[in-house]
């Protein structure tokens, strides 16, 4: 960590106090750091992958269950060839009015695809991975969907993963 | 997750814009932004500042020297709006 949480630089300063007053042992808390992975090759021949909790979906899938009080836990594969026009959003805990315009501001695939094909990246996997951030049960969603997804990014290929926690 | 991810072998790095959850789930690289959530790489067709925010989240997962460490960006929000309605403004006065 190269800094303590500066509550000047957030928009939302309290955000996990807030959260866990209002649905306690729903976030997840960790006191040690994992082992950092090295990287196996340089990133102009690396694959890439990009989980997101934006709720983002190809249309005609099975829609995110956004009303279940304790989260849905299931993920959904987004094509990485997809354009943002076969996707649409299944979410109701951000918002979403920036990517309703322009979904790169929460999913930006487009720019994921530039920069495969500008050869800054290797490439990307065949599948981007989704879900809903809105899930009560830490302890549930590092036992099943955290490893899920982890196992879906590994059968896809990944050398390489970024995140973006909505 | 991102933890669950980097247990395989597989470096990460996350974007966020919620630093106190960040510090208290430690995931192994994360870069900061002080957006708004829903908003991790910016404004609607800002693609400049889209493809920067994910340059140094990749450039981060290079560099980074230490698990749980946090890059910090030099963007403000009140900058990346006032940058995308002049995208927006733009792009209205040329159609």
């Amino acid at each position: 960590m190269t800094a303590h949480s500066d509550e000047t630089k957030q928009l939302r300063p309290g955000l996990w106090e807030t959260v866990n007053e209002r649905y306690p042992g729903s976030m997840i808390t960790k006191d040690d750091f994992v082992p950092l992975a090295p990287l196996r090759k340089p990133l102009s021949e690396s694959r890439l992958t990009f989980v997101s909790s934006a709720g983002v979906q190809p249309k005609g899938t099975m829609p995110f269950d956004v009303g279940h009080p304790v989260g849905d836990y299931s993920f959904r594969r987004v094509p990485s060839t997809s354009n943002p026009s076969d996707l649409e959003i299944h979410q109701i805990k951000y918002p979403t009015h920036g990517a309703v315009n322009d979904l790169n501001v929460i999913f930006p695939i487009e720019r994921w695809q530039e920069l495969a094909a500008e050869s800054v990246i290797g490439g990307l996997t065949p599948n981007f991975f989704s879900f809903i951030g809105y899930n009560m049960d830490s302890e549930r969603l590092e036992r099943t969907l955290a490893e899920d997804i982890a196992e879906a990014v590994v059968a896809d290929g990944a050398d390489v993963a970024l995140l973006a926690p909505a | 997750m991102q933890r669950a991810i980097e247990h395989r072998g597989i470096p990460t790095v996350s974007v966020t814009v919620a630093l106190d959850i960040t510090e208290h789930s430690k995931p192994p690289r994360a870069v900061f932004v002080p957006f708004m959530m829903g908003h991790h790489f910016g404004v609607p067709y800002h693609r400049e500042l889209q493809r920067q925010i994910i340059l140094e989240a990749l450039d981060h997962l290079v560099k980074a020297e230490w698990s749980g460490e946090v890059r910090f960006l030099p963007i403000t929000w009140a900058q990346a709006r006032r940058e995308g309605k002049a995208i927006e403004e733009a792009a209205g006065r040329m159609t």
